[in-house]
């Protein structure tokens, strides 16, 4: 008798904690294509942090420093000029009378 | 209790089985029904966990309650059992181990579950792929092997206890560290696959389940070499690791495991080999549930194995069904896996990383083929040819010199190419140390090219003397330019350099552990041994020690009778220590078990087994292992622990950047120039 009371009450219990679910919940978005970009470029800037670092160590010369520093900034250069383009369209569609719409991972 | 347990493990499979089908029907349905189902099906989810460890619980209770109507305490527990032993029996059979497995998949699906507000679509996407593994789980643990499968017929008085073989400290901890190892890669094979079929765009997920993996593989580590030290310890053979299946089926995952932790680093700086990635972590998953159907179908034999069983075709299904779906995923999804950069040279970072990750394939390979060689061998031939490990090491040891190579030379290469003068300064010290110490060990004596075992180990401890100073050279570089820029000292700067970037230098501190290590496995080259019939007063020889029996004795413990050998050692002449080698004898399971003594130093281990009496003539039997180096292995271990602990702890605070501006010009100022 106590072992089925036991279950009852821990079944009462799960199933109250499953499905009481408050009426307001956070809607889980697609991830954009801007979040993603501004992620690489945390990454490239990150990269280009321990380029300088390693530099500064002594582990590279000049020349290959040069190099290595010139590829990172061009990549990052290029995603900031997305990152732009994308705000920019952004900022142009919230200022139009139409209405939101949820941004796509390929747009 | 069992009625208890029963229902608890009968809910959580309905509970699981609810957090699969509503989770997964969630994801299809992107409106406001479907986020209410989808939390519905999360916290069934974070429900499941505690119906598993209501089970769990129930299971452990009934060891300590000596409670043999269930057939499985009766068989894995007895009344005399130690309380630590008693608790242990929850994972020392394989329904008990089965639940086991559940309630650590259960307890890490809860951490990600109330984690889920890091990225909602991902994390209910890896939710669902949890689900599904859980229920495979509780399907077996409830129709294939129950752990509260009640005895049929007269209830009996004891049980029939432990296997003597567990019945040692480490064998608390060394099952459950291998299992978190293996339940834990789980949730990055969740991400992964989860991030592939919501084509989820960038790294992220990578970044997610960093820790995850780290933790996952730290366990996995420790589970090895606590394996390896209990085999040492208690089976009395002399050595740690044998090539047995069990040994190779925990070392597989480990192999693919590492080479994921090093490449997955190139798709986070690089955006490359994602579809590698994707691969390594599918196949670190399969191999940790191969692994465990080696353990539980008798498809091997092993001193390890559990009895066999039929739940080896439910493995087999589970198998078939997880590579299906991966490859269809991979399929359908495979465009999004492009590869954003190209390999530009062969020396370099990336290419250092790739070559790590094909040795460490081949490696896997090899004991993933010598592993089911007598299954193979059995179905083209009709009888079993078991491969030892000669065939082993033939291919692994050079696999081994080589990963020591790359780990030696990786860190020092740049990313993208390194030119010549860069390799002239990073290389030089590191490859004159390691030449340095060759001239040293040829001048003492070893001569690598008289044996192949004294080739490998002179190179062993070369490369290993790389590795280390290749460590040393990158912290003492980095601590120097913290040093210039605060003012601290050195050591002070070089701690603030690791704490700066704890991933790198945490990794650092590991390669410095398998330097170690490998250190220690060089040793096993000069292994000795000697074995002798030793009444009172006989005396054995072996290096510069000297064993004298002084006395044999006996004792009878409630659960065991043993009986020891009392022996006087001396080294060079001059009395060192004493020494006591054991046989027990375990009442409940009447099983016999030896305990060998140890002395141990950095220098060299004394191994001594008393192996029993000649029946012949009734006299004792003493066998004596010299081994050097091997406290290098487990100095080794605990510094990989330590490296693998620093990787978790966060990066200090960087000053943060300014607001994104886009021009090229301003690039560098922004990344801190």
């Amino acid at each position: 008798m106590i072992i089925f009371a036991a279950c009852a009450m821990f079944t009462l219990a799960a199933l109250v904690y499953i499905f009481w679910v408050p009426v307001q919940l956070e809607a889980s978005e697609e991830k954009t294509r801007l979040a993603y970009l501004r992620e690489r470029k945390d990454v490239v800037y990150e990269n280009l942090r321990d380029l300088n670092f390693e530099y500064k160590a002594g582990k590279f010369p000049e020349t290959d420093y040069q190099e290595m520093k010139t590829a990172l900034e061009t990549e990052a250069a290029g995603i900031l000029a997305e990152i732009a383009d994308l705000e920019e369209q952004e900022d142009t569609f919230h200022s139009a009378p139409a209405p939101r719409r949820r941004g796509s991972a390929n747009s | 209790m069992p009625q208890l347990g029963s229902f608890a493990v009968l809910f959580a499979l309905a509970l699981s089985v609810y957090a699969l089908f509503a989770g997964a029907l969630a994801l299809l349905r992107p409106d406001a029904a479907g986020e209410r189902l989808g939390e519905t099906a999360r916290r069934a989810g974070v429900a499941i966990f505690f119906a598993v460890a209501l089970a769990a619980l129930c299971l452990v209770t009934a060891a300590f309650q000596n409670d043999f109507s269930l057939a499985y305490i009766y068989h894995h527990s007895n009344r005399d059992l130690p309380a630590p032993y008693k608790f242990a029996a929850l994972w020392s059979g394989q329904e008990g181990s089965l639940l086991f497995w559940s309630l650590l998949l259960a307890a890490y699906g809860l951490v990600l579950r109330l984690r889920h507000n890091v990225d909602r679509r991902l994390f209910a996407y890896a939710s669902v792929i949890i689900a599904a593994v859980q229920v495979f789980f509780l399907l077996l643990v409830n129709f294939a092997a129950n752990p509260f499968a009640m005895m049929q017929g007269t209830l009996p008085a004891d049980g029939a206890g432990l296997n003597p073989l567990l019945q040692y400290p480490e064998m608390v901890i060394h099952p459950p560290m291998l299992y978190l190892g293996y339940v834990g890669f789980t949730v990055p094979f969740a991400f992964a696959l989860g991030a592939l079929m919501m084509r989820y765009p960038g790294e992220k997920w990578i970044h997610v389940t960093r820790r995850w993996t780290m933790v996952t593989w730290g366990f996995l580590t420790c589970g090895i070499f606590l394996g390896a030290h209990w085999a040492y310890s208690v089976l009395g053979w002399g050595g740690y690791w044998a090539w047995d299946p069990v040994e190779n089926a925990s070392l597989m995952p480990w192999l693919t495991g590492t080479a994921f932790l090093h490449s997955v680093m190139m798709q986070e700086k690089r955006g490359m080999l994602k579809i590698w990635n994707m691969w390594l972590i599918f196949a670190t998953f399969l191999l940790c549930i191969f692994g465990t159907f080696l353990t539980r179908s008798g498809l091997v034999s092993s001193v390890h194995a559990f009895a066999q069983s039929s739940i080896g075709n439910w493995f087999v299904a589970m198998l078939a069904l997880t590579f299906a779906v991966c490859v269809a995923a991979f399929v359908k999804n495979r465009s999004h896996l492009q590869s954003e950069n190209r390999l530009e040279s062969l020396i370099s970072r990336e290419s250092s990383f790739l070559f790590n990750n094909l040795l460490f394939v081949v490696a896997c390979f090899t004991v993933l083929w010598g592993t089911l060689f007598p299954v193979l061998s059995e179905w083209v031939q009709g009888h079993k040819v078991t491969v030892g490990p000669p065939f082993f090491n033939r291919v692994n040891i050079p696999v081994a010199l080589l990963l020591l190579l790359l780990t030696a030379v990786g860190p020092l290469l740049a990313w993208r190419k390194t030119s010549f003068e860069s390799l002239k300064r990073n290389f030089s010290i590191p490859a004159l140390a390691a030449i340095a110490v060759a001239i040293l060990l040829i001048a003492f004596g070893m001569r690598p090219w008289a044996e192949q075992s004294a080739f490998y180990s002179l190179m062993t401890i070369c490369l290993s003397v790389m590795v280390t100073v290749t460590v040393f050279s990158e912290f003492v570089r980095g601590g120097r330019v913290i040093a210039g820029k605060t003012g601290k000292g050195l050591l002070a700067a070089m701690g603030r350099l690791a704490h700066n970037n704890t991933r790198r230098y945490g990794g650092y501190v590991v390669h410095f552990g398998v330097a170690l290590v490998m250190i220690g496995l060089a040793g096993s080259a000069f292994n000795q041994d000697k074995e002798k019939e030793m009444g009172y007063g006989g005396k054995m020889e072996i290096g510069a020690y000297t064993l004298t029996c002084r006395s044999y004795t006996q004792d009878d413990k409630p659960n065991y009778r043993s009986e020891w050998a009392i022996l006087d050692v001396t080294k060079n002449g001059k009395p060192l220590t004493t020494l006591y080698p054991e046989r027990r004898f375990y009442k409940a399971s009447q099983q016999m078990s030896t305990m060998p003594a140890l002395r141990s130093t950095i220098q060299e281990d004394l191994y001594v087994v008393y192996e029993g009496v000649n029946e012949d003539n009734g006299r004792p039997i003493i066998r004596v292992h010299l081994n050097p180096l091997v406290m290098w292995i487990w100095i080794g271990w605990l510094t990989m622990v330590g490296g693998t602990a620093l990787c978790m702890v966060p990066n200090a605070a960087r000053v943060p950047l300014g607001a994104p501006a886009p021009a090229r010009a301003t690039v560098a100022a922004e990344a801190g120039d």
